[in-house]
Protein backbone atom coordinates (compact mmCIF):
# COMPACT_ATOMS: atom_id res chain seq x y z
CA UNK A 1 0.00 0.00 0.00
CA UNK A 2 2.88 2.39 0.77
CA UNK A 3 3.99 2.30 -2.88
CA UNK A 4 0.47 3.19 -4.03
CA UNK A 5 0.17 5.98 -1.48
CA UNK A 6 3.46 7.40 -2.72
CA UNK A 7 2.18 7.33 -6.31
CA UNK A 8 -1.06 9.05 -5.33
CA UNK A 9 0.81 11.70 -3.37
CA UNK A 10 3.19 12.34 -6.25
CA UNK A 11 0.51 12.48 -8.94
CA UNK A 12 -1.70 14.90 -7.00
CA UNK A 13 1.20 16.72 -5.36
CA UNK A 14 -0.01 20.10 -6.64
CA UNK A 15 -3.49 19.91 -5.08
CA UNK A 16 -4.02 21.35 -1.59
CA UNK A 17 -4.04 18.65 1.10
CA UNK A 18 -5.48 20.73 3.91
CA UNK A 19 -9.05 20.22 2.68
CA UNK A 20 -10.91 17.31 1.17
CA UNK A 21 -14.28 15.77 0.58
CA UNK A 22 -14.51 12.34 2.15
CA UNK A 23 -17.09 9.83 0.91
CA UNK A 24 -17.82 6.93 3.23
CA UNK A 25 -20.58 4.84 4.71
CA UNK A 26 -19.17 5.53 8.16
CA UNK A 27 -21.19 8.00 10.19
CA UNK A 28 -22.23 9.02 13.66
CA UNK A 29 -20.90 11.61 16.07
CA UNK A 30 -18.11 9.39 17.41
CA UNK A 31 -16.77 8.85 13.89
CA UNK A 32 -17.15 12.54 13.02
CA UNK A 33 -15.39 13.65 16.19
CA UNK A 34 -12.56 11.28 15.30
CA UNK A 35 -12.21 12.94 11.91
CA UNK A 36 -12.08 16.34 13.57
CA UNK A 37 -9.78 15.34 16.44
CA UNK A 38 -6.63 16.70 14.80
CA UNK A 39 -8.07 20.20 14.45
CA UNK A 40 -10.02 19.70 11.21
CA UNK A 41 -13.28 21.54 10.61
CA UNK A 42 -16.45 20.09 9.14
CA UNK A 43 -17.70 22.63 6.59
CA UNK A 44 -20.75 20.48 5.95
CA UNK A 45 -21.85 16.89 5.83
CA UNK A 46 -24.24 15.12 3.54
CA UNK A 47 -26.34 12.01 3.63
CA UNK A 48 -26.73 11.04 -0.02
CA UNK A 49 -29.54 9.09 -1.60
CA UNK A 50 -27.26 6.08 -2.01
CA UNK A 51 -27.88 3.91 1.02
CA UNK A 52 -25.99 5.31 3.99
CA UNK A 53 -23.28 6.93 1.92
CA UNK A 54 -22.13 10.11 3.64
CA UNK A 55 -19.91 12.91 2.40
CA UNK A 56 -17.93 15.22 4.67
CA UNK A 57 -16.29 18.39 3.45
CA UNK A 58 -13.32 18.91 5.74
CA UNK A 59 -10.89 21.79 6.01
CA UNK A 60 -7.82 22.48 8.16
CA UNK A 61 -6.80 18.84 7.79
CA UNK A 62 -3.52 17.90 9.38
CA UNK A 63 -0.87 15.97 7.51
CA UNK A 64 -1.49 13.04 9.84
CA UNK A 65 -5.19 12.95 9.10
CA UNK A 66 -4.62 13.27 5.34
CA UNK A 67 -2.26 10.27 5.52
CA UNK A 68 -4.94 8.33 7.36
CA UNK A 69 -7.55 9.28 4.79
CA UNK A 70 -5.30 8.19 1.92
CA UNK A 71 -4.83 4.81 3.59
CA UNK A 72 -8.60 4.49 3.92
CA UNK A 73 -8.95 5.60 0.30
CA UNK A 74 -6.80 2.70 -0.87
CA UNK A 75 -8.32 0.15 1.50
CA UNK A 76 -11.83 1.01 0.30
CA UNK A 77 -13.04 2.52 3.56
CA UNK A 78 -13.56 5.94 2.04
CA UNK A 79 -12.95 7.94 -1.10
CA UNK A 80 -10.82 11.05 -0.89
CA UNK A 81 -11.75 13.89 -3.24
CA UNK A 82 -9.50 16.93 -3.49
CA UNK A 83 -10.12 20.55 -4.42
CA UNK A 84 -7.92 22.57 -6.74
CA UNK A 85 -5.67 25.42 -5.76
CA UNK A 86 -7.33 28.84 -5.88
CA UNK A 87 -4.71 30.49 -8.09
CA UNK A 88 -2.55 28.07 -10.08
CA UNK A 89 -2.34 24.35 -10.70
CA UNK A 90 -0.23 21.74 -12.41
CA UNK A 91 -3.23 19.50 -13.01
CA UNK A 92 -6.33 19.96 -15.06
CA UNK A 93 -9.34 17.72 -15.41
CA UNK A 94 -12.38 17.58 -17.67
CA UNK A 95 -15.21 15.95 -15.75
CA UNK A 96 -17.66 14.49 -18.26
CA UNK A 97 -20.93 13.34 -16.70
CA UNK A 98 -24.00 11.69 -18.14
CA UNK A 99 -26.58 14.47 -17.63
CA UNK A 100 -29.65 12.27 -17.22
CA UNK A 101 -31.58 12.00 -13.97
CA UNK A 102 -31.99 8.25 -14.24
CA UNK A 103 -29.84 5.41 -15.52
CA UNK A 104 -26.92 7.81 -15.70
CA UNK A 105 -24.10 5.35 -15.23
CA UNK A 106 -24.61 4.10 -18.78
CA UNK A 107 -22.03 5.20 -21.36
CA UNK A 108 -24.26 6.91 -23.91
CA UNK A 109 -23.04 7.48 -27.49
CA UNK A 110 -22.45 11.18 -26.78
CA UNK A 111 -20.13 10.28 -23.94
CA UNK A 112 -18.16 7.76 -25.95
CA UNK A 113 -17.71 10.24 -28.79
CA UNK A 114 -16.90 13.18 -26.51
CA UNK A 115 -14.11 11.38 -24.69
CA UNK A 116 -12.62 10.18 -27.97
CA UNK A 117 -12.73 13.69 -29.48
CA UNK A 118 -11.33 15.26 -26.34
CA UNK A 119 -8.48 12.77 -26.15
CA UNK A 120 -7.53 13.58 -29.77
CA UNK A 121 -7.80 17.33 -29.21
CA UNK A 122 -5.60 17.21 -26.13
CA UNK A 123 -2.98 15.15 -27.93
CA UNK A 124 -3.12 17.55 -30.88
CA UNK A 125 -2.27 20.29 -28.39
CA UNK A 126 0.61 18.41 -26.81
CA UNK A 127 -1.18 17.13 -23.70
CA UNK A 128 -1.37 13.42 -23.06
CA UNK A 129 -4.50 12.65 -21.06
CA UNK A 130 -5.19 9.97 -18.49
CA UNK A 131 -8.84 9.01 -18.80
CA UNK A 132 -10.49 7.42 -15.76
CA UNK A 133 -13.95 5.88 -15.44
CA UNK A 134 -15.77 8.06 -12.93
CA UNK A 135 -19.19 6.50 -12.42
CA UNK A 136 -21.36 8.81 -14.53
CA UNK A 137 -18.71 9.27 -17.20
CA UNK A 138 -15.02 10.03 -17.29
CA UNK A 139 -12.39 12.22 -15.70
CA UNK A 140 -9.85 13.34 -18.28
CA UNK A 141 -6.67 14.40 -16.44
CA UNK A 142 -3.57 16.17 -17.74
CA UNK A 143 -0.41 16.92 -15.75
CA UNK A 144 1.96 19.84 -16.24
CA UNK A 145 5.55 20.02 -15.01
CA UNK A 146 4.93 23.37 -13.32
CA UNK A 147 1.93 25.30 -12.10
CA UNK A 148 0.09 27.55 -14.53
CA UNK A 149 -2.37 30.27 -13.54
CA UNK A 150 -5.98 29.08 -13.43
CA UNK A 151 -7.29 31.65 -15.90
CA UNK A 152 -5.07 30.34 -18.66
CA UNK A 153 -5.87 26.69 -17.90
CA UNK A 154 -9.59 27.41 -17.81
CA UNK A 155 -9.60 29.24 -21.13
CA UNK A 156 -7.68 26.38 -22.73
CA UNK A 157 -10.14 23.84 -21.37
CA UNK A 158 -13.20 25.87 -22.29
CA UNK A 159 -12.00 26.08 -25.87
CA UNK A 160 -11.34 22.37 -26.15
CA UNK A 161 -14.73 21.68 -24.57
CA UNK A 162 -16.33 24.00 -27.15
CA UNK A 163 -14.57 22.15 -29.95
CA UNK A 164 -15.77 18.84 -28.50
CA UNK A 165 -19.35 20.08 -28.30
CA UNK A 166 -19.12 21.32 -31.90
CA UNK A 167 -17.93 17.89 -33.03
CA UNK A 168 -20.82 16.22 -31.20
CA UNK A 169 -23.22 18.60 -32.88
CA UNK A 170 -21.68 17.98 -36.28
CA UNK A 171 -22.06 14.23 -35.71
CA UNK A 172 -25.79 14.68 -35.06
CA UNK A 173 -25.47 14.05 -31.32
CA UNK A 174 -27.14 16.09 -28.58
CA UNK A 175 -24.44 17.74 -26.44
CA UNK A 176 -26.93 18.55 -23.67
CA UNK A 177 -27.03 14.84 -22.81
CA UNK A 178 -23.60 15.18 -21.25
CA UNK A 179 -22.27 17.75 -18.84
CA UNK A 180 -18.78 19.22 -18.83
CA UNK A 181 -17.23 20.50 -15.64
CA UNK A 182 -13.78 21.99 -15.92
CA UNK A 183 -11.20 21.94 -13.14
CA UNK A 184 -9.81 24.36 -12.14
CA UNK A 185 -12.72 26.74 -12.55
CA UNK A 186 -12.60 29.88 -10.42
CA UNK A 187 -16.40 29.93 -10.10
CA UNK A 188 -16.51 26.52 -8.43
CA UNK A 189 -13.02 26.23 -6.98
CA UNK A 190 -14.28 25.75 -3.46
CA UNK A 191 -17.47 23.99 -4.46
CA UNK A 192 -16.51 20.84 -6.28
CA UNK A 193 -13.79 18.30 -5.74
CA UNK A 194 -12.59 15.29 -7.71
CA UNK A 195 -12.13 11.75 -6.51
CA UNK A 196 -8.57 10.55 -6.60
CA UNK A 197 -7.50 7.51 -8.60
CA UNK A 198 -7.24 4.16 -6.83
CA UNK A 199 -10.65 3.85 -5.22
CA UNK A 200 -14.09 2.38 -5.77
CA UNK A 201 -16.90 4.60 -7.00
CA UNK A 202 -19.20 5.39 -4.08
CA UNK A 203 -22.37 4.29 -5.88
CA UNK A 204 -21.46 1.49 -8.26
CA UNK A 205 -18.39 0.23 -6.29
CA UNK A 206 -16.36 -0.04 -9.49
CA UNK A 207 -12.66 0.73 -9.47
CA UNK A 208 -11.48 3.94 -11.15
CA UNK A 209 -10.27 2.04 -14.23
CA UNK A 210 -8.24 3.67 -16.95
CA UNK A 211 -9.87 4.03 -20.37
CA UNK A 212 -7.44 3.48 -23.24
CA UNK A 213 -8.40 3.91 -26.91
CA UNK A 214 -8.93 0.13 -26.88
CA UNK A 215 -11.27 0.20 -23.88
CA UNK A 216 -11.25 -0.01 -20.08
CA UNK A 217 -8.40 -1.95 -18.51
CA UNK A 218 -8.44 -3.85 -15.22
CA UNK A 219 -7.28 -2.58 -11.82
CA UNK A 220 -3.70 -3.82 -12.07
CA UNK A 221 -3.21 -2.45 -15.58
CA UNK A 222 -4.83 0.82 -14.45
CA UNK A 223 -2.21 1.23 -11.71
CA UNK A 224 0.52 0.60 -14.27
CA UNK A 225 -0.92 3.20 -16.65
CA UNK A 226 -1.37 5.65 -13.79
CA UNK A 227 2.30 5.29 -12.88
CA UNK A 228 3.30 5.52 -16.53
CA UNK A 229 1.30 8.73 -16.93
CA UNK A 230 3.02 10.16 -13.87
CA UNK A 231 6.48 9.29 -15.23
CA UNK A 232 6.03 10.01 -18.93
CA UNK A 233 2.70 11.74 -19.46
CA UNK A 234 3.53 15.13 -18.01
CA UNK A 235 3.40 18.13 -20.34
CA UNK A 236 5.90 20.94 -20.11
CA UNK A 237 4.32 24.17 -18.86
CA UNK A 238 6.09 26.00 -21.70
CA UNK A 239 4.54 23.71 -24.32
CA UNK A 240 1.18 24.16 -22.64
CA UNK A 241 1.45 27.95 -22.84
CA UNK A 242 2.38 27.65 -26.51
CA UNK A 243 -0.71 25.51 -27.12
CA UNK A 244 -2.81 28.17 -25.38
CA UNK A 245 -1.38 30.83 -27.69
CA UNK A 246 -2.17 28.66 -30.70
CA UNK A 247 -5.77 28.34 -29.53
CA UNK A 248 -5.94 32.12 -28.99
CA UNK A 249 -5.31 32.56 -32.69
CA UNK A 250 -8.05 30.10 -33.61
CA UNK A 251 -10.64 31.71 -31.37
CA UNK A 252 -9.92 35.37 -31.97
CA UNK A 253 -9.39 35.53 -35.70
CA UNK A 254 -11.98 35.87 -38.46
CA UNK A 255 -14.07 32.75 -39.04
CA UNK A 256 -13.98 31.79 -35.37
CA UNK A 257 -17.16 29.75 -35.61
CA UNK A 258 -15.63 27.56 -38.35
CA UNK A 259 -12.49 26.98 -36.35
CA UNK A 260 -14.52 25.24 -33.59
CA UNK A 261 -14.83 22.15 -35.72
CA UNK B 1 -20.00 15.72 24.96
CA UNK B 2 -23.66 16.82 24.76
CA UNK B 3 -26.13 14.08 25.59
CA UNK B 4 -29.02 15.77 23.80
CA UNK B 5 -29.08 16.31 20.05
CA UNK B 6 -31.65 18.03 17.88
CA UNK B 7 -31.85 18.49 14.09
CA UNK B 8 -33.42 21.65 12.73
CA UNK B 9 -34.43 22.61 9.23
CA UNK B 10 -33.76 26.07 7.81
CA UNK B 11 -36.13 27.04 5.01
CA UNK B 12 -39.64 27.90 6.17
CA UNK B 13 -38.75 26.64 9.63
CA UNK B 14 -36.13 29.13 10.82
CA UNK B 15 -36.72 31.64 8.00
CA UNK B 16 -39.37 32.94 5.60
CA UNK B 17 -37.98 31.34 2.44
CA UNK B 18 -41.28 30.84 0.55
CA UNK B 19 -42.44 34.36 1.29
CA UNK B 20 -39.09 35.68 0.07
CA UNK B 21 -39.34 33.66 -3.14
CA UNK B 22 -42.88 34.87 -3.75
CA UNK B 23 -42.37 38.56 -3.00
CA UNK B 24 -38.83 39.43 -4.07
CA UNK B 25 -38.41 41.24 -7.35
CA UNK B 26 -35.65 39.42 -9.25
CA UNK B 27 -34.13 41.54 -11.98
CA UNK B 28 -33.23 39.87 -15.25
CA UNK B 29 -29.68 40.05 -16.51
CA UNK B 30 -27.75 38.25 -19.23
CA UNK B 31 -25.75 36.19 -16.72
CA UNK B 32 -28.76 33.87 -16.41
CA UNK B 33 -27.87 32.63 -19.91
CA UNK B 34 -31.38 32.95 -21.33
CA UNK B 35 -33.57 35.63 -22.86
CA UNK B 36 -35.85 37.73 -20.67
CA UNK B 37 -39.07 35.97 -21.69
CA UNK B 38 -37.64 32.58 -20.79
CA UNK B 39 -36.38 34.01 -17.51
CA UNK B 40 -39.86 35.30 -16.64
CA UNK B 41 -41.51 32.04 -17.61
CA UNK B 42 -39.08 29.94 -15.58
CA UNK B 43 -39.37 32.28 -12.60
CA UNK B 44 -43.15 31.96 -12.66
CA UNK B 45 -42.85 28.16 -12.73
CA UNK B 46 -40.38 28.24 -9.85
CA UNK B 47 -42.70 30.39 -7.75
CA UNK B 48 -45.65 28.10 -8.45
CA UNK B 49 -43.65 25.15 -7.13
CA UNK B 50 -43.78 23.35 -10.49
CA UNK B 51 -41.61 20.26 -10.76
CA UNK B 52 -38.69 20.20 -13.15
CA UNK B 53 -39.97 17.74 -15.72
CA UNK B 54 -36.83 17.58 -17.82
CA UNK B 55 -35.14 14.21 -18.05
CA UNK B 56 -31.83 16.05 -17.70
CA UNK B 57 -30.10 17.11 -14.48
CA UNK B 58 -28.52 20.36 -15.58
CA UNK B 59 -30.78 22.61 -17.60
CA UNK B 60 -31.48 26.32 -18.04
CA UNK B 61 -34.28 25.92 -15.52
CA UNK B 62 -32.13 24.15 -12.91
CA UNK B 63 -29.53 26.90 -13.25
CA UNK B 64 -32.12 29.63 -12.74
CA UNK B 65 -33.56 27.75 -9.74
CA UNK B 66 -30.12 27.56 -8.17
CA UNK B 67 -29.47 31.27 -8.70
CA UNK B 68 -32.87 32.38 -7.41
CA UNK B 69 -32.84 30.06 -4.42
CA UNK B 70 -29.35 31.24 -3.53
CA UNK B 71 -30.62 34.80 -3.50
CA UNK B 72 -33.55 33.80 -1.31
CA UNK B 73 -31.19 32.13 1.17
CA UNK B 74 -29.43 35.46 1.51
CA UNK B 75 -32.54 37.64 1.65
CA UNK B 76 -34.81 35.56 3.85
CA UNK B 77 -35.48 36.77 7.38
CA UNK B 78 -35.17 34.59 10.46
CA UNK B 79 -38.22 34.03 12.62
CA UNK B 80 -37.58 35.95 15.83
CA UNK B 81 -38.69 33.23 18.19
CA UNK B 82 -36.72 30.70 16.13
CA UNK B 83 -33.52 32.60 16.83
CA UNK B 84 -34.34 32.77 20.52
CA UNK B 85 -35.11 29.05 20.51
CA UNK B 86 -31.72 28.23 18.99
CA UNK B 87 -29.92 30.39 21.55
CA UNK B 88 -31.84 28.71 24.34
CA UNK B 89 -30.86 25.28 22.99
CA UNK B 90 -27.23 26.34 23.12
CA UNK B 91 -27.61 27.61 26.69
CA UNK B 92 -29.26 24.34 27.67
CA UNK B 93 -26.36 22.28 26.33
CA UNK B 94 -27.98 20.78 23.23
CA UNK B 95 -25.91 19.61 20.27
CA UNK B 96 -27.50 21.42 17.32
CA UNK B 97 -27.46 20.01 13.80
CA UNK B 98 -28.80 22.18 11.00
CA UNK B 99 -30.35 19.71 8.57
CA UNK B 100 -31.41 21.05 5.19
CA UNK B 101 -32.33 20.13 1.64
CA UNK B 102 -30.12 22.94 0.37
CA UNK B 103 -27.30 21.92 -1.92
CA UNK B 104 -24.53 22.84 0.47
CA UNK B 105 -21.84 22.35 -2.15
CA UNK B 106 -22.95 25.72 -3.43
CA UNK B 107 -24.86 27.12 -0.48
CA UNK B 108 -22.44 26.35 2.35
CA UNK B 109 -20.82 29.79 2.45
CA UNK B 110 -24.02 31.83 2.22
CA UNK B 111 -25.79 29.58 4.72
CA UNK B 112 -22.98 29.97 7.24
CA UNK B 113 -22.90 33.71 6.64
CA UNK B 114 -26.66 33.97 7.23
CA UNK B 115 -26.47 31.94 10.44
CA UNK B 116 -23.55 34.01 11.63
CA UNK B 117 -25.17 37.35 10.71
CA UNK B 118 -28.25 36.35 12.66
CA UNK B 119 -26.21 34.98 15.57
CA UNK B 120 -27.85 31.58 15.31
CA UNK B 121 -25.72 28.96 17.08
CA UNK B 122 -25.22 25.48 15.68
CA UNK B 123 -22.69 22.67 15.80
CA UNK B 124 -22.93 20.97 12.42
CA UNK B 125 -24.42 21.65 9.02
CA UNK B 126 -25.80 18.70 7.06
CA UNK B 127 -27.69 18.27 3.83
CA UNK B 128 -29.98 15.26 3.68
CA UNK B 129 -32.73 14.43 1.24
CA UNK B 130 -34.24 11.95 3.67
CA UNK B 131 -34.06 13.56 7.09
CA UNK B 132 -35.77 10.66 8.82
CA UNK B 133 -33.04 8.29 7.66
CA UNK B 134 -30.45 10.87 8.69
CA UNK B 135 -31.88 11.24 12.19
CA UNK B 136 -32.12 7.47 12.59
CA UNK B 137 -28.55 6.93 11.36
CA UNK B 138 -27.18 9.59 13.70
CA UNK B 139 -29.42 8.63 16.64
CA UNK B 140 -31.07 12.05 16.71
CA UNK B 141 -34.40 11.87 18.51
CA UNK B 142 -35.81 15.29 17.65
CA UNK B 143 -36.38 16.99 14.29
CA UNK B 144 -37.93 20.42 13.75
CA UNK B 145 -39.04 20.58 10.14
CA UNK B 146 -41.90 21.78 7.93
CA UNK B 147 -41.66 19.07 5.25
CA UNK B 148 -44.97 17.17 4.91
CA UNK B 149 -43.10 13.90 4.32
CA UNK B 150 -41.28 14.17 7.64
CA UNK B 151 -44.43 15.28 9.45
CA UNK B 152 -46.30 12.23 8.18
CA UNK B 153 -43.62 9.59 8.55
CA UNK B 154 -41.13 10.75 11.20
CA UNK B 155 -42.88 9.50 14.31
CA UNK B 156 -43.62 6.08 12.86
CA UNK B 157 -39.89 5.70 12.28
CA UNK B 158 -38.93 6.75 15.79
CA UNK B 159 -38.13 10.43 15.21
CA UNK B 160 -40.06 13.07 17.17
CA UNK B 161 -41.04 15.67 14.59
CA UNK B 162 -42.17 19.21 15.45
CA UNK B 163 -43.46 21.44 12.68
CA UNK B 164 -44.52 25.06 12.32
CA UNK B 165 -48.25 25.35 11.68
CA UNK B 166 -48.52 26.94 8.26
CA UNK B 167 -51.14 27.02 5.51
CA UNK B 168 -49.18 24.39 3.58
CA UNK B 169 -49.16 21.77 6.29
CA UNK B 170 -52.39 22.48 8.17
CA UNK B 171 -54.27 19.66 6.40
CA UNK B 172 -51.60 17.00 6.81
CA UNK B 173 -52.21 13.95 8.95
CA UNK B 174 -49.49 14.52 11.57
CA UNK B 175 -49.30 10.85 12.61
CA UNK B 176 -47.91 11.81 15.99
CA UNK B 177 -45.85 14.84 14.90
CA UNK B 178 -46.61 18.00 16.85
CA UNK B 179 -47.46 21.31 15.21
CA UNK B 180 -46.46 24.51 16.94
CA UNK B 181 -47.27 28.20 16.68
CA UNK B 182 -44.35 29.35 18.81
CA UNK B 183 -40.94 27.73 19.27
CA UNK B 184 -41.43 27.91 23.04
CA UNK B 185 -43.85 25.02 22.68
CA UNK B 186 -41.09 22.86 21.17
CA UNK B 187 -38.74 23.78 23.96
CA UNK B 188 -41.24 22.56 26.52
CA UNK B 189 -41.86 19.30 24.64
CA UNK B 190 -38.22 18.36 24.16
CA UNK B 191 -37.24 19.11 27.74
CA UNK B 192 -39.74 16.62 29.13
Amino acid sequence: MDRKIALIREYYQGLPKDRAKVETRRHGFAFLEGLLAGGATLEYGELTLTGLLHKYKLSHLSETMMSQLLRWHLSGECNVCLYFDDRANNLLCFNLDNNHKVNNTVVIPEMALAVEVLRDLLEDHGCRPLVLASGRGYHVWCRLDATVENGLIYTFMLRLAAKTVARLHAAGRDPSRIKFNLYPDRRIRDTVSLRLFGSLHAKNRLFSRVLTPAGLVDEEASWALFEEHLCRGTTGAGSFRAACTLLDGQFQGPGTARSFS
Amino acid sequence: MPSKTIAIDLDDTLNNFSETLARTRFEYDASYGMDEDTFSRHLERLRSGAKDESELLSTQYSFLRYRIHQRCYELSRPTADGVNFMRALRSDGWRIVICTHRDLRRANACTRRWLDDNKIPFDYLFMAWNKIVFCRAWAIEHLVDDDPFNIRFGTTHGVNVYYPLTERNRGIDPSGARGFSQFDEVRRWIER
